[in-house]
């Protein structure tokens, strides 16, 4: 090189930058043309992300606005046991306090193999906010949304609950999926060095939308007084299953439906799934004596009996049909308001039987809407069993009347006589009173929906008179009478199916209504093989029944119709 | 044969409109980078906006189910036994109701109130 001129060495130089320039050319054409697409890709999700944001599940609120569920954000809490089995022994006993665990168990998932150890779910803010002041590494913070049911066990039956995908599984929450889940929206952001985002670079998104609320027709009230007293009832008869339902018969509201046994739905999976049937929509059962009237209202309906004509009730033993026909008390003559408040299978037969007839039996046991479905806005609902006339034995027309070979869900029992208590009129049993949006704007609402006249209001005042008499002294249900109040009601006891035969045991129920002129409240108590004591639905069903309906028209400030004298009245104050 | 430009003296004007011009282009650029940096800065209060005003949710959301539990009926009865209150829903006898006017007021009540109508015949004057 030392021979080399000076133009020969600047000559050189300027080869040499040329051609770095132009490999250095080359790799920018490279990159820029013939690589852009693939790059440009890369570098895009490197710093441009999709967030998907999922909007909020709606509530589930009572008919006077309290909440029966809603949803929470909370968070789980996590850690990196690569980072803090270090330190344990000094996090755990940090941690122990907020996370309410305990120090070996915590202490010993801290210093776990494996990058990632789940401490806690189901954390709320509060204690996260808490912990985060800690300052811990090796934390980590996720978030997980929680349903509650801030009333825990109550009407988890209607209410239902959601899996771990937060989706309605059961009751109100599977029914109304579609309105409870919101929609979810996305936002494309662009995230900095560290993974923050550049909130002034975000590109483009669509805000997630909350689901609506639901408004039920119950009330958190009555509902609490229902449960309470089956509680009591389940405690004292020690029945296998009891429901209790209160509805409004003036428009098939529903106001309280319980059943038992039941479950929170907090923690839905430490129930038993036969805990989480809801009885009232889902098991039928043979009526009983409840379904006397609908015999009497289909008969005087017709015409064809007036409530002081009088039966033979064969003093407790009737043969028809090669079989004997009993009754629980032996009677001789009843009028026809004796045969339904002495609850008498014969004389129920007879009417039947002597002025009736099958087919319009048949007719009025399908207009009050047994043999299918109510058409309530809850799953499970099932048929109950109404078989058509063709499959009817000789001996059919003198046991239905007395509530065997039938069977009816007890919402079926309580819609029926709601018919009979509101003039004949046969209202779609409603559980949904309106779904709402985050300002409370009714979205849809739904109305009180008549679907039948199976009997005239003639005839409906007719049964009242005669049903009225079921709560007095002389009626099978002394026990259910409502101090102050004209209560119409009937009691039921139906000998239980086993492996198709009659058993020992027994389905005891009363349905009742009042004020038995201007009903405002109807109630219908059942409880499965009761053990303890007596098992007729008058002595058992029936004061769970007054149990009931005394708190409830106090709740409801249901005028008395009979009022106390004014010196008993300052003698209790 | 043109004067050599180096030697004219400087002309005010010529300096002070390429002052101005540098100026103008350097405003333009700092105004630019200041708003660049308003923009983010006001980016990054939205954000923090936006994690309070989702925090504030969250925190709502949990106490309305909160306050759900302490209004319901159950924690309620639970909480009179507790502290032996001894609070109970009123009696019938305890209840004084009061009608509102209305057909059953005016049955029960208009007839005492109102004064007795006039045996005295209306004149009935026509205009």
């Amino acid at each position: 090189m030392s021979g080399w001129t000076h133009k020969q060495r600047a000559l050189a130089v300027v080869l040499c930058l040329s051609l770095s320039f132009t490999a250095l050319a080359g790799r920018l054409v490279d990159l820029q043309v013939f690589r852009r697409t693939e790059l440009a890709g890369v570098a895009e999700s490197n710093r441009e992300q999709v967030v998907r944001r999922q909007g909020r599940r709606g509530e589930i609120r009572d008919c006077n606005n309290n909440l029966l569920a809603n949803s929470q954000s909370v968070r789980i809490v996590a850690a990196d046991p690569s980072i803090t089995a270090s330190n344990a022994p000094a996090i755990a006993q940090k941690l122990a306090p907020f996370l309410k665990l305990d120090l070996a168990v915590l202490q010993a998932k801290l210093t776990g193999s494996g990058k990632y150890v789940r401490l806690k779910t189901k954390v709320d803010e509060d204690t996260i906010a808490q912990i985060k002041a800690l300052n811990i590494r090796g934390l980590v913070f996720e978030d997980q949304l929680l349903r509650t049911y801030p009333n825990g066990p109550l009407a988890s039956h209607v209410l239902g609950f959601v899996d771990n995908e937060h989706r309605g599984v059961q009751g109100i929450e599977s029914v109304l999926e579609q309105y409870l889940q919101g929609l979810a929206g996305y936002e494309v952001i662009e995230r900095d060095r560290k993974g923050r985002e550049i909130r002034a670079l975000r590109a483009e998104g669509i805000g997630p939308r909350d689901g609506f609320h639901v408004v039920l027709t119950i009330d958190q009230v009555i509902q609490h007084i229902a449960e309470t007293e089956l509680d009591k009832a389940m405690a004292e008869f020690h029945p296998s299953a009891g429901v209790i339902i209160v509805t409004r018969p003036k428009t098939g509201e529903i106001l309280a439906m319980s059943s038992r046994p039941t479950f929170d739905p907090n923690q839905p999976g430490n129930a038993p799934a036969d805990s989480r049937r809801n009885r009232c929509v889902s098991d039928v059962a043979e009526p009983g004596s409840t379904f006397k009237i609908v015999v009497a209202s289909g008969a005087l309906n017709e015409g064809t009996i007036r409530l002081d004509d009088r039966f033979d009730c064969e003093n407790g033993a009737w043969l028809y049909g090669g079989r004997i026909l009993h009754d629980a008390h032996p009677y001789s003559v009843l009028s026809v308001s004796e045969i339904l408040y002495k609850s008498s299978n014969i004389g129920a037969a007879k009417i039947a039987i002597q002025r009736l007839g099958a087919a319009k039996l048949y007719q009025y046991i399908r207009n009050f809407g047994f043999g299918r479905k109510t058409g309530i806005a809850l799953p499970g609902e099932v048929s109950g069993i109404a078989h058509p006339l063709t499959r009817w034995t000789p001996l059919s027309i003198s046991r239905i009347p007395m509530g065997h070979e039938i069977a009816a869900t007890p919402l079926q029992m309580i819609m029926a006589v709601n018919a009979m208590a509101n003039g004949g009129r046969l209202f779609k049993p409603q559980i949904i009173k309106s779904i709402v949006d985050e300002n409370n704007v009714p979205l849809l609402t739904y109305p009180p929906q008549q679907i039948a006249q199976p009997i005239t209001p003639r005839a409906s005042i007719l049964m009242a008179a005669a049903l009225r008499k079921v709560p007095a002294a002389d009626g099978t249900a002394p026990k259910a009478a409502v101090k102050g109040y004209d209560a119409a009601g009937k009691t039921g006891t139906a000998q239980k199916i086993e492996n198709g035969q009659y058993v020992r045991k027994y389905y005891s129920s009363f349905i009742g209504y009042l004020p038995a002129a201007d009903p405002e409240i109807s109630i219908l108590v059942s409880l499965d093989n009761p053990t303890s004591g007596s098992y007729y639905g008058g002595t058992v069903a029936g004061p769970v029944f007054r149990g009931v309906a005394e708190k409830v028209t106090q709740y409801l400030a249901i005028p008395p119709q009979f009022a106390e004298p004014e010196e008993k009245k300052v003698a209790q104050l | 044969m043109r004067s050599n430009r180096k030697r004219e003296p400087l002309r005010f004007g010529t300096v002070a409109r390429s002052l101005l011009t540098c100026m103008s282009i350097g405003a333009i650029g700092v105004g630019y980078v200041w708003q660049k940096n308003q923009i983010y800065r006001l980016g990054d209060e939205i954000k923090k906006r936006e994690a309070t005003l989702l925090a504030s949710e969250k925190r709502n959301t949990m106490l309305a189910a909160q306050l759900a539990q302490l209004k319901s009926p159950a924690w309620l009865e639970a909480r009179c036994q507790h502290y032996g209150l001894g609070l109970v829903a009123p009696r019938e006898a305890q209840t004084i109701r009061l009608l509102e006017p209305g057909p059953e007021w005016d049955t029960r009540f208009l007839p005492a109130v109102r004064p007795a109508p006039s045996t005295k015949p209306r004149q009935v004057v026509s205009r």
